[in-house]
């Protein structure tokens, strides 16, 4: 498994990469939006959207755009007290 | 993989030593199964994949032993993980599908009756669905499992995540759909939204965008490429108002904006003839007159009903332009979630992400519906179905139908037969039962429905099947018309087997459940309702009394004299267009070229009388009026005319009106001086019957083969043919 190998502290985003980005290259902290050719402004929506309906909360606009490697979603989660 | 497959994280303790491993927690959930079971514990985010089919098996043994059902959400987790449960534990549709997948007892081509009904299912739980589509991807049924993925998209989207793979591949086997989108907001969203809606509605959508609010240019300039054309509309791009405007010169800049919209509605209608469909504005949830919102003018909702009023009236003026009632689309979202406003000031999206799924399958069930237009006969069961009880056992007294529980849920459905009816159904009565049945409806006091509702009835102890089939000859319809309503799975099960082409609706079990049940049914509603739509039944009825005559009439021709048909031809006027559209929409079978003209087609040859003209006829007979029964479309070329759409409703069929209506449309163009008139005939699966018509009627062949054949008529040598069986009036 993924998560074996990588750093994350919420495994479930490897799924959301793999969903969103068809992202199956290692996940870790460290990715950002450089190292996923579909990490766009249209697909940083959807990814939005599935990080608030797989952990069930909502994001502000900062939260938004402060998400720009797997390191800042994991520090964002862990404010919700996911 | 589905999201909600991977197991949540287990949380960490402090210190790693005391921290029971994963295995440790599993055994002792097994071995406490019962126990959990009893006090209704499932844990849920347990893997369950790893754990052995014996261990698995123990877990029902132990159930078994102290007489416990295993609890749903137990079974749900042991099934997506991929174990096989005993049969008797797969207690709903999904979970039997789903266990019958995981023991690989069935070849997913035999359940395609099943993945039909699991598509419809209200009460799908998104991780059962996402592993029944996940199964059905592991065991080859790509394309079951992409339509299953696409249907249930709409409520659940993660049940696409499995194909995602395979999705583009199926929906390249689909038959393309040019989409010209364009909005007042941006469209990306939409746009990636509207490939698996219209997917779901069997067709693979190409979509090209107009540039960032582009709405009312691509409106004033239609893309004539595209087979349908779709505007987002949102209320804050479109009329966001500015408090710095006095209150008068607020009002009248809105007014101002709903009139820029509506002519640039207008401007299309009389561009383009392909399809247009715009949403309406959502009730908006923050009001900004608070309690006075939907009253006073500066009430937001006051304002949002300002524009889709104009809206509504666009489109009920001009037949090309659908609106798509938002309210409608949204109603399953709360409505402070119908916008996202991180989206908005990211990006000016107008639409939260559940929203502009919601709209984007309300556009593609609107086409759908737009296209192959709503079902036309609903075929009825009469026991349990339109009354409580079983006629031939309780005997009338004691059927329940009237004005308490559960008699009053039956006249509730009874009521929502008859208004379909009146929005243009058939009723028609699919009963085991001895013929006397259909007295009911006379004989006790709490029916709504009566004898004379019934289009037609098939009452007796053959097979349903058997029936509808010839209901369906009788009535001269195409069973993909019927949608058939029957409290029994076994009556509907049949008929899904052996008439598959009939809509089979799943009615729910709950009488009171029923009412609202049929009003949400998709393919019961209407696009745009006619005059004609309320008599239908009337008509058929006249007509089914001409057939007792034609088979008392010792000879057809006896028949059809003792009819005493009249037939007025007349220039197609304004307010039939959108009749004569309608039937051009739904017309099949005798139909020469089947070209489907739209409300926009039929209307530029009333106002180009130099380049074509639209005739229709009314029929009448002793019996009654059948209406408008009859039309057809011809464009001159100098001293010629070339018929490009001829067809007839079969109501009117095989009484000669066909051939006195020719005859009156030639003789309208010899009026005009027209030497030559030529005729196609194209076939499709259903127009058999009018192969030969032009033969018939005098025209000589003139080139091409089965599937398309031309034809010319000599106005100046030869005699325009005549039927002696219809009196045919010429008001053109």
């Amino acid at each position: 498994m993924i998560a074996q190998q990588s750093d994350l502290s919420y495994p479930l985003l490897a799924t959301i990469f793999e969903d969103v980005f068809q992202h199956t290259d290692l996940l870790t902290t460290a990715t950002s939006k450089d190292d996923v050719s579909r990490w766009d402004s249209l697909q940083h929506i959807a990814l939005v959207r599935a990080i608030e309906t797989t952990f069930d909360i909502d994001l502000s606009l900062d939260e938004m755009m402060e998400m720009r490697t797997v390191g800042d979603i994991e520090a964002v989660l862990q404010r919700h007290g996911i | 993989m589905a999201l909600s497959r991977e197991p949540a994280p287990i949380n960490a303790a402090d210190d790693p030593a005391v921290r029971p491993s994963r295995e440790e927690i599993l055994e002792t959930i097994i071995s406490n199964a019962a126990e959990a079971a009893h006090r209704r514990v499932t844990p849920r985010s347990v893997d369950w994949s790893g754990v052995s089919p014996a261990r698995v098996a123990s877990i029902f043994a132990a159930l078994a032993e102290r007489s416990l059902a295993p609890p749903r959400d137990l079974v749900d987790a042991l099934l997506v993980a991929g174990h096989a449960v005993p049969t008797d534990c797969a207690r709903d549709l999904q979970q039997r599908a789903l266990n019958d997948l995981n023991r690989g007892a069935v070849a997913p081509t035999l359940i395609a009756g099943d993945l039909s009904r699991l598509a419809e299912h209200e009460h799908m739980r998104p991780e059962v669905a996402g592993a029944i589509v996940d199964r059905l991807m592991s065991l080859g049924a790509d394309d079951e499992a992409c339509s299953l993925g696409l249907a249930l998209w709409p409520s659940m989207p993660q049940a696409l995540s499995p194909v995602r793979a395979k999705l583009a591949s199926h929906l390249a086997s689909l038959s393309p759909l040019q989409i010209r989108l364009a909005g007042f907001s941006t469209t990306e969203m939409l746009a990636a939204d509207l490939g698996p809606a219209f997917g779901g509605a069997g067709r693979n959508a190409h979509i090209s965008q107009a540039e960032f609010g582009g709405a009312l240019t691509t409106l004033l300039k239609p893309d004539a490429e595209a087979d349908v054309h779709i505007v987002l509309l949102d209320f804050d791009s479109l009329a966001a108002r500015d408090w710095r405007l006095h209150p008068t010169a607020l009002h009248s800049r809105l007014v101002e904006q709903a009139d820029n919209l509506s002519s640039a509605l207008s401007t299309f209608a009389s561009r383009s003839t392909s399809p247009l469909l715009i949403n309406s504005i959502p009730i908006p949830s923050a009001p900004t007159a608070g309690l006075l919102d939907s009253r006073h003018h500066s009430g937001l909702r006051h304002a949002v009903h300002l524009i889709n009023a104009r809206l509504f009236a666009a489109s009920e003026k001009s037949g090309n332009i659908i609106a798509v009632d938002a309210d409608r689309a949204l109603v399953d979202i709360p409505s402070s979630r119908h916008h996202d406003p991180k989206l908005w000031f990211y990006g000016r999206i107008a639409y939260s992400a559940d929203a502009s799924r919601a709209i984007a399958s309300a556009f593609a069930q609107t086409w759908a519906l737009l296209t192959r237009g709503p079902a036309k006969v609903l075929a009825l069961d009469f026991d349990n179905t339109l009354w409580g009880g079983t006629y031939g056992e309780d005997g009338i007294e004691r059927l329940a139908c009237g004005e308490d529980y559960p008699g009053n849920a039956f006249q509730a459905f009874q009521q929502e037969c008859l208004r379909l009816k009146r929005q243009g159904f058939l009723l028609v009565a699919l009963s085991k039962n001895d013929p006397d049945a259909i007295t009911v409806f006379e004989r006790h006091p709490g029916m709504i429905l009566k004898p004379s509702d019934f289009a037609a009835t098939a009452i007796n102890w053959q097979s349903k099947p058997q029936n509808i089939r010839q209901i369906a000859s009788e009535l001269n319809l195409g069973l993909d018309s019927f949608i058939f309503i029957d409290d029994s799975p076994h009556e509907r099960e049949a008929m899904r087997r052996l008439v598959p082409e009939v809509a089979v609706a799943e009615l729910p079990t709950d009488p009171a459940r029923r009412p609202n049940w049929i009003r949400e049914l998709t393919r019961t509603w209407p696009i745009r309702l006619t005059d004609e739509d309320e008599r239908r039944t009337e008509m058929y009825a006249a007509e089914r009394q001409n057939r007792a005559l034609k088979n008392s009439a010792a000879s057809v021709e006896e028949y059809l004299r003792g009819l005493q048909q009249r037939l007025t031809v007349s220039h197609v006027a304004p307010e039939a267009v959108v009749r004569v559209a309608q039937m051009q929409q739904r017309t099949n079978q005798f139909n020469l070229t089947t070209r489907r003209l739209s409300d926009a087609d039929i209307a530029a040859y009333l106002d180009h009388p130099e380049r074509g003209l639209a005739l229709l006829g009314r029929v009448a007979d002793k019996f009654g009026d059948h209406g408008i029964a009859i039309t057809a479309t011809v464009s001159f070329e100098g001293s010629n005319a070339a018929i490009e759409t001829f067809l007839m409703s079969c109501r009117v069929i095989g009484r000669e009106v066909e051939k006195a209506f020719l005859g009156s449309l030639l003789l309208v163009l010899a009026q005009r001086g027209i030497a030559r008139v030529t005729a196609q005939f194209i076939s499709t699966k259903k127009n058999g019957m009018v192969r030969n018509f032009y033969r018939e009627n005098g025209f000589s062949f003139i080139g091409g083969d089965d599937s398309a054949s031309s034809w010319a008529f000599d106005l100046s040598t030869q005699s325009v043919p005549r039927s002696e069986f219809v009196a045919a009036i010429l008001e053109a």
